[in-house]
């Protein structure tokens, strides 16, 4: 269950629905938290308890960590360039997020917590391009949301707003 | 597989909550989060998304995406032309390097640090971009004055002086009121005195207060104090009367102010700032000089630095060939009034920078000067006769803009360095459909112009240059754009209404039919959310400003 002596590479971690993952040390630093962990507290084989994600997200945030394993880590700051555009997810990540919604929003507060930058790009990137290019209501209609606006209120922003609307 | 892991995850959470079947989860995210997905948006999706809740909304008005996307839209194309700081902007678009800051002319907006409000700034600049602006008018004599009033703007007031009514000074703000006023007349009778040019500190208001320099028909000129606290005109100094003539243009940077005459005497004089705040102590004269080639419309403009100051003057020359072209005299003094080189510059005068040359396969018929869709830039072909003599120009350095009363302006770069001062060939700005009348250029290349019917106004965007961008987007149309004023229904509620606020010299534009009847008197500026314009009404002879908010 914990990892063995033989295999010094790999670390456990421990979900919220307690299930312990095995998994390799290099995939799970992709997620800053965990590697600063490890650094801290050195590797001694105890299971690493993350008691924010469950284990069915926490498998899909490894799939994604294992796929990406070899990406450059991602410096503090540089994130301006890759930020620009909100179109572009590579392909293998658009494929990865074909989840429902609710995954996706785990997947993003996931990604949030364990800190790793690039996947929670990616997620946020997603839910940007579902608002993209849709009225109000259909924004609310894809989120469920509850208008708590007044019709006057709504038309009111809607007027302050006119400024930028293409002519 | 969703039900188990909904009852694992029901210790940890409220169940009810997650037995919905279509949960708001992107309203539960935080703060932080949200904005982290709108800044994957384009300005459109967040305003988009101001309508959909009132949690959405609150995120999408957040300051930080605004900032954002200011910089995005207006900071980063601009720095991408400056030489040298592409790189660092394109690494750090987010950072401000208070020096590149200056260089942008930007610097103001991250001093006010927390208290700016970036979709207010983004959207000023998108209007500016855009021309859109609403319009009003500001009733200022019932009849022409003479000599002509005169008319300037800075940090959101208007100031007009004329022998009749005085030195006034209005806002351009919300309320559009008359904030002061002083008569202008000679010491102690009711003799009006004639002004004949302005000129305000364009230093940045020292001691609170906002100083206006007047120069007068019989040479003298008054220097006054607009105090913030009490509102009310102090004068801080009078110059006497000179027999060197009627001071035709004037430009004041404190401690200096730069004085020209009709016939060509310019002087350089330096006010001593020795805190003694009612008054300000008689200037010692720096520097003078008589100019035999400078004619009229003149532009001045003084530059100082830690080490010398410069001072400009920008004039129109006859010429045989071409008919007429522009030079610049610049003198550069110690701060003590040492001279420490005066030197002349003149545009080519002829041969306009062919810049349909520099377009191959560029199709003439598409970019005839007879469209003016979005205003074009086009050379002067060889056959067209020469400049006709300029109605108006503005020199705010290195930008100098030059209106024609044949339908164009010229616009050219002004190089000075320490080695070298030279003037562009011009760049001929096509756009107006009639006689332009008046320009003004301003910070950041921007400059707006308008014709003698008044019913046009242009603003354009000379930054970058005739040889770099300016010519891709001139293929396009996108130099200038002509200003439309938004139908502000709010105006319209009743003449009555209209009436009432004439009472305090005030008048909105209900609508936007100008006839005939109303000219441009061609005077025309701006600061940066507002373009003014003096129109008057031929019948009548009454004088209005008429005021572009692109607020």
């Amino acid at each position: 269950m914990a990892a063995t002596a033989s295999e010094p590479k790999k670390v456990t971690l421990t979900t919220s629905d307690n299930a312990d993952i095995s998994v390799e040390r290099e995939v799970a630093e992709r997620s800053i938290l965990i590697k600063n962990l490890l650094e801290d507290i050195g590797d001694n084989g105890d299971a690493i308890p993350i008691p924010n994600v469950n284990e069915a997200v926490m498998k899909k945030v490894l799939e994604w960590c294992e796929q990406h394993r070899k990406d450059p880590p991602a410096s503090q700051d540089d994130d301006a360039d890759s930020r620009k555009k909100s179109t572009d997810i590579d392909e293998w990540d658009q494929k990865f997020m074909q989840v429902d919604q609710e995954m996706l929003f785990e997947i993003i507060l996931a990604a949030n917590y364990l800190d790793i930058k690039a996947l929670l790009d990616v997620g946020c990137k997603t839910v940007a391009n579902m608002i993209k290019g849709k009225s109000p209501d259909e924004i609310r209609k894809t989120f469920n949301i509850q208008n708590d606006f007044t019709p006057e209120e709504e038309d009111q922003i809607r007027r302050e707003n006119e400024w930028a609307e293409d002519r | 597989m969703k039900r188990t892991r909904d009852e694992d995850d029901s210790s940890g959470r409220p169940a009810k909550l997650r037995r919905v079947p279509n949960e708001d989860r992107l309203s539960k995210l935080s703060d932080e989060l949200l904005i982290r997905i709108l800044s994957f948006g384009t300005v459109h999706t967040l305003l988009l998304c101001q309508r959909v809740s009132k949690r959405v909304s609150r995120i999408a008005v957040d300051s930080e995406l605004w900032k954002a996307a200011y910089y995005n839209q207006f900071v980063l194309p601009r720095a991408s032309r400056i030489p040298g700081i592409k790189d660092a902007a394109a690494s750090d678009h987010l950072c401000y390097y208070s020096k590149m800051s200056r260089w942008l002319d930007d610097g103001y907006l991250v001093k006010k640090g927390l208290e700016t409000n970036w979709k207010h700034q983004y959207r000023l600049r998108h209007n500016w971009s855009q021309g859109q602006c609403a319009v009003s008018e500001i009733l200022v004599a019932d009849r022409p004055p003479d000599p002509p009033l005169l008319v300037l703007m800075q940090n959101g007031l208007i100031f007009t002086a004329d022998s009749m009514s005085g030195l006034r000074v209005w806002s351009s703000k919300n309320e559009r009121g008359l904030i002061a006023f002083t008569t202008l007349t000679v010491n102690g009778t009711d003799t009006p005195r004639l002004p004949t040019s302005m000129a305000v500190d364009c230093h940045k208001e020292p001691k609170g207060q906002h100083r206006v320099v007047i120069g007068f028909e019989d040479g003298s000129f008054t220097i006054y104090a607009l105090k913030k606290d009490d509102v009310t005109f102090v004068v801080l100094f009078d110059y006497a009367p000179s027999n060197s003539g009627m001071l035709s243009a004037l430009a004041y940077a404190s401690p200096y102010l730069l004085a020209m005459t009709e016939d060509h005497l310019l002087s350089i004089y330096s006010f001593s700032e020795d805190g003694q705040d009612a008054t300000l102590n008689p200037p010692r004269l720096l520097y003078s000089l008589r100019s035999h080639t400078v004619w009229p419309p003149v532009s001045l403009s003084i530059r100082a630095t830690s080490t010398s100051m410069t001072a400009a003057i920008a004039y129109s020359i006859p010429t045989y060939l071409s008919g007429w072209t522009v030079g610049i005299q610049e003198m550069r003094l110690t701060h003590e009034g040492e001279l420490i080189e005066s030197r002349l510059a003149t545009a080519a005068d002829k041969n306009f920078q062919t810049l349909s040359g520099h377009r191959s396969g560029s199709s003439p018929s598409t970019r005839s000067p007879l469209q003016f869709p979005g205003g074009s830039l086009e050379s002067t072909p060889p056959s067209t006769p020469g400049l006709s003599k300029p109605t108006s120009m503005s020199y705010s350095h290195p930008y100098l803009l030059v209106a024609h009363p044949d339908n164009t302006l010229s616009s050219y770069l002004v190089r000075s360095t320490s080695s070298v001062l030279k003037i562009s060939p011009g760049t001929r700005l096509w756009g107006h459909t009639s006689s332009v009348s008046g320009a003004h250029v301003g910070m950041r290349g921007k400059a707006v112009s308008v014709s003698r019917l008044g019913d046009e106004l242009r603003v354009w965007d000379l930054e970058g240059g005739p040889a770099s961008s300016a010519r891709k987007r001139a293929a396009n149309g996108g130099l200038s754009v002509r200003v439309q004023p938004a139908k502000t229904t709010e105006y319209s509620s009743g003449l009555n209404d209209a009436e009432s606020r004439r009472e305090c010299g005030l008048r909105y534009a209900l609508d936007q039919g100008y006839d005939d009847s109303t000219v441009s008197r061609g005077w025309i500026g701006f600061d940066e959310q507002h373009v003014i314009v003096l129109r008057e009404n031929v019948n009548q002879g009454s004088q209005t400003l008429v005021l572009y908010d692109f607020t």
